[in-house]
């Protein structure tokens, strides 16, 4: 499966935050996209779901143009995202969002005993009294043992501690072994490394850097594009 | 002692009345927050119905079935062609919704004549309760009434359906980014919400006359009911309906009912304004 942005222009109550981004993800890579603060990473993730209205531009899946999708039927279609922030359903329990997300009771063990392992027979624990390092744990895992083809997701490691940084690394790992697609928004610049089959570099809501992952520049233009 | 037991199944009687007009008007406004005007008139389509079907020579109680689809498809309809496109401005749903009432009550009144309309009562006769002698077909209503509120606030929150309304509620653009249809919810939502009342109607056609003007009698109570109950959480239509039915019937026992209006109007201000603080989130 491929998503196809082109030029892209989003923004809120009229003012853009999007001006022209063109960027691709297909099934089987890793894409780390990274950026400062307040560049648009987050617009570009609501955008891609259909979570704020495109004003100009096109998206394609698979060549078929889903600009005016409902998020539901991206979803439906195979496209998945975790967010930066209220990636859950606060007000529900543990359970409650796992089976929002396709897993029945007696499939949510197993996806806990997985991962996040803490959150193993907690399942009537409301989500919102969970840590926030618990919480985006549980979203990722929301998104991750979903079938998915392509997963978004919105910093997933932030706030993490460094072990579970590493585990959540492992299981995008694994994501990309199965021949799904991940688009990695990620601060982490050393877990973007470690996975990235390919790099993105926004700036004020333009891709200004564009390159494999073992292209020899790419580690120096970052670094100066993030003044690292 | 004997007035006193009457006016509890006074009471009752009210407490399933308001509690089923009610709740269709607390299911729409708690999720889709929609201030529906033409929700007395759902309830004037389902006397209409009620009258009908017997007038057909058929049982009264088929009415109830017949309602719930009848209504269930005016309001998914209602749904699709006028509130749709104006969830986001509320001063345009309740000019819509008041606009929709008015059509709604011409359109009873070519069809049926501004003449009141009878429906017989199917249930003639009395019943003792406990040494008090009650009309039978208003205890029915009471139980009736009461059974199909309950179940439907199962419904609402114990089913799959009911989970994913919560969610929606809770945060309608992570519902669609799990894959929850939203508009399929919504349109689910609204007809339910709409049936309720559809069968509020045939529930009470037997004690009024049926008329254009039924629906203008019904809303402010059940107004009062969504307002007193909370606008958070559906049950609190059960406790607003026995807030506003325990009132109204004690300040018309010891009072009158004038005043038993104004008691009512004046628990709702005072709801209004303790409510104020926790305002209604809405998020993407
Ligand atoms: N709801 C909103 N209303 C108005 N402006 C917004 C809104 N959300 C974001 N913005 C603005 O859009 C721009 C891009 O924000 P965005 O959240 O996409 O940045 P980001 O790259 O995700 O930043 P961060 O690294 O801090 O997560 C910012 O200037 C921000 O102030
Ligand atoms: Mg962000």
């Amino acid at each position: 499966m491929r998503l196809n942005a082109t030029n892209l222009h989003a923004g809120y109550g009229g003012v853009p935050a999007l001006h022209g981004i063109s960027m691709e993800i297909q099934s089987g890579e890793i894409v780390a996209l990274v950026g400062r603060n307040g560049v648009g990473k987050t617009t570009l993730v609501k955008t891609l779901m259909g979570l704020l209205p495109v004003t100009d531009g096109e998206l394609l899946l698979d060549d078929q143009p889903i600009t005016n999708w409902a998020p539901s039927k991206r979803v439906r279609a195979g496209l998945r995202a975790t967010f930066q922030e209220k990636g859950l359903f606060q007000e529900l329990t543990v359970g409650e969002n796992l089976r929002l997300n396709g897993f029945e009771p007696n499939a949510q063990d197993a996806v806990l005993e997985q991962f996040p392992k803490s959150l193993s027979g907690r399942q009537s624990q409301r989500a919102g009294t969970l840590s926030g390092g618990e919480q985006k744990m549980l979203a990722a895992a929301c998104a991750l043992k979903t079938d998915a083809s392509l997963i978004i997701m919105d910093e997933p490691t932030e706030g993490l501690q460094p072990s579970n940084v590493e585990v959540l690394g492992d299981h995008i790992d694994n994501a990309r072994s199965a021949g799904r697609g991940v688009l990695l928004i990620e601060q982490h610049i050393a877990l973007a490394n470690r996975l990235a089959d390919r790099f993105i570099v926004v700036e004020k809501g333009r891709v200004v850097e564009a390159s494999p992952a073992d292209d020899p520049t790419i580690q120096t233009r970052i670094k100066k594009r993030l003044a690292i | 002692m004997e007035a006193l037991g009457i006016e509890l199944l006074n009471g009752l009687g009210l407490f399933a009345t308001l509690g089923i007009v009610a709740l269709g008007l607390g299911i729409v406004f708690g999720l889709m927050g929609v201030i529906n005007l033409a929700h007395g008139e759902f309830v004037m389509i389902g006397a209409y119905v009620a009258y009908l079907v017997q007038d057909g020579g058929l049982n009264y109680w088929l009415a109830i079935p017949a309602a719930a689809v009848v209504l269930f498809f005016v309001g998914s309809a209602v749904e699709m062609v006028l509130i749709r496109r104006i969830y986001q401005k509320p001063e345009l749903t309740i000019l819509a919704t008041f606009g929709l009432s008015i059509v709604l009550r011409q359109l009873a009144e070519i069809l049926f004549s501004k003449n009141s309309r009878k429906v017989s009562n199917p249930i003639p006769g009395a019943t003792d309760v406990f040494g008090i002698t009650f009309p039978t077909y208003r205890l029915v209503l009471i139980v009736v009434a009461t059974l199909i509120v309950v179940a439907v606030l199962l419904l609402f929150t114990k089913s799959r359906f009911g989970l994913t309304v919560r969610a929606i509620v809770a945060n309608r653009g992570l519902a669609e980014s799990s894959g929850i249809r939203t508009s399929v919810a919504n349109i689910l939502a609204f007809g339910i919400g709409a049936a309720a009342a559809g069968v509020a109607g045939v529930l009470v056609a037997p004690l009024v006359s049926v008329d254009s003007q039924i629906g203008l009698s019904y809303l402010p109570g059940a107004f009062l009911v969504v307002i007193v109950g909370g606008f958070t959480r559906l049950w609190g239509v059960v406790i607003g309906a026995a807030i506003v039915a325990a009132v109204q019937t004690g300040v018309t026992h010891y009072v009158d009912a004038v005043w038993a209006q104004i008691a009512a109007l004046v628990l709702a201000v005072v709801m209004l304004q303790l409510s104020r603080s926790g305002s209604r989130e809405v998020t993407i």
